[in-house]
């Protein structure tokens, strides 16, 4: 069962990104994991193509603990914007850190940074995980701008934008009103 | 001044935000509280003046050069080979003043005159194009009336404005106030006002920077967010227009429950 929803969901995510420039995906809380699974998984080993990933809701710590077999071979760039302000001390090299997931205009310019000391021909893109963490140290309306912000970027940079909300932690509608696809991933099936 | 040209700032964003630089030639107040990034923006615009072959001079008295040299060398546009070429010079007025056999402490009327002369001698001998005086707060603290400040100050503005070279000077003003300077006199010989400030989001302190006035530019009064990285130095992001409302509404909150504290009082009483 989990496997087919994983598969279903690369599958959701192949399309949606191919033919859109900003998908946001809409997720119960128990599927959020089969989420991350079905994204790392969906990510090429081909060096045109690079990820940024950022992080509000798991600690990279955790994430490479749970996923680097899957990723470990693919491009991926992280931004870990939860460890700092969480007090864990323990910080890998390969990640990027943000003191705290109150500086949106921190995670813009980290993001952008990354994108800029890439090759125009490389296929660009990135994972906001997830709106309704950040909400959780954010007000909601400034989030909404970050994303904006964000998306108008990803739009002049040519970059594909994944954006995650978890449907039980907010009032979803708002914050993934902005995507050009909506992919609602339900308990058992994705509409 | 000539309102042609101008001189850039080592800030890409910064740069677009004044039409490509300072005007050459104008006096600009860098003005923040402690640890606003007033040193590291006035040490950004020095190297990045190196590279473009301009020459320019950091003249110290809050910090001893060891310290200075020591907080900027982590930055990647630092670069020793310019400070060894002379295109960047770091001088310590404390030391310079001891060499005058001037009080360190306390200047007289003729200390600050014979330091301002020794200021532009040095800045007329090496061809400087950029100055930095770090800081103007602390060296008016060092004179004794405010009507030396005042006259001190308008000598100063008299001496940067006929040398050649765009002047940065930095103001030291306490936190989270909308003031400009000390002696509330700096601004008006400066041609441009940069403030550094902060906005508090959440308990977390976001630095920011905005350009106030800058004569002979037009310029954009947007408030950034500053970041300053060991990698990139000082980088500026538009700040979220929803940081102003959520302070706003903090105030209003903050408001409404000191009148229900005092309304409680009253119903206790």
């Amino acid at each position: 069962m989990v496997d087919a929803v994983i598969e279903g969901l690369k599958e959701r995510i192949s399309v949606a990104i191919k033919v859109n420039q900003s998908v946001g995906i809409q997720v119960p809380e128990n599927r959020h994991q089969d989420l991350l699974q079905a994204l790392f998984s969906f990510m090429n080993t081909d060096k045109n193509e690079v990820w940024t990933f950022v992080t509000a809701s798991n600690t990279y710590k955790n994430i490479s603990e749970n996923f680097k077999k899957i990723y470990e071979d693919k491009n991926i760039k992280f931004i870990d914007c939860i460890s700092r302000s969480s007090g864990i001390s323990t910080l890998e090299k390969e990640c990027n850190y943000i003191e705290s997931p109150t500086m949106l205009e921190k995670i813009i310019l980290k993001i952008m940074n990354i994108f800029k000391d890439i090759e125009h021909d490389v296929e660009k893109f990135l994972v906001i995980d997830s709106l309704s963490s950040l909400v959780i140290y954010n007000d909601s309306e400034i989030v909404r701008e970050f994303v904006s912000v964000l998306m108008n970027k990803a739009r002049s940079y040519n970059i594909h934008i994944v954006t995650i909300l978890i449907e039980e932690e907010v009032d979803t509608h708002k914050l993934l009103q902005m995507n050009d696809k909506i992919v609602v991933l339900r308990d058992s099936f994705i509409s | 001044m000539n309102k042609e040209k101008v001189c850039s700032t080592g800030i890409e964003e910064l740069d677009m935000q004044m039409s490509g630089g300072y005007p050459v030639g104008s006096t600009i107040l860098v003005t923040g509280c402690s640890g606003s990034g007033k040193t590291t923006l006035c040490m950004q615009y020095l190297f990045d003046g190196a590279r473009k072959n301009e020459r320019g001079v950091f003249f110290t008295i809050t910090e001893p050069l060891f310290k200075l040299t020591k907080n900027v060398e982590g930055f990647s546009y630092y670069d020793n080979k310019l400070i060894e070429s002379g295109m960047v010079n770091i001088i310590d007025l404390r030391i310079i003043s001891e060499r005058l056999g001037l009080d360190t402490e306390k200047y007289s009327v003729e200390d600050a005159g014979s330091l301002l002369d020794i200021l532009k001698d040095i800045a007329n001998e090496l061809d400087v194009k950029r100055l930095v005086i770090d800081s103007i707060t602390a060296l008016c603290y060092r004179l004794q009336t405010r009507e030396m400040i005042r006259d001190f100050i308008f000598k100063l503005g008299t001496s940067l404005a006929m040398m050649n070279c765009t002047t940065l000077l930095t103001s030291e003003v306490p936190p989270q106030t909308y003031k400009f300077s000390q002696y509330e006199i700096e601004e008006f010989i400066s041609d441009g006002i940069l403030f550094l400030g902060d906005i508090d989001r959440r308990g977390d302190l976001i630095r920011t920077l905005q350009v106030v006035k800058m004569r002979g530019s037009a310029h954009s009064r947007t408030k950034f967010a500053m970041n300053i990285s060991a990698e990139r130095g000082i980088e500026l992001m538009p700040l979220l227009k929803s940081s102003d409302f959520d302070s706003v509404l903090q105030q209003k909150v903050q408001s409404s429950l000191r009148s229900m504290d005092r309304n409680r009082e009253r119903v206790l009483i």
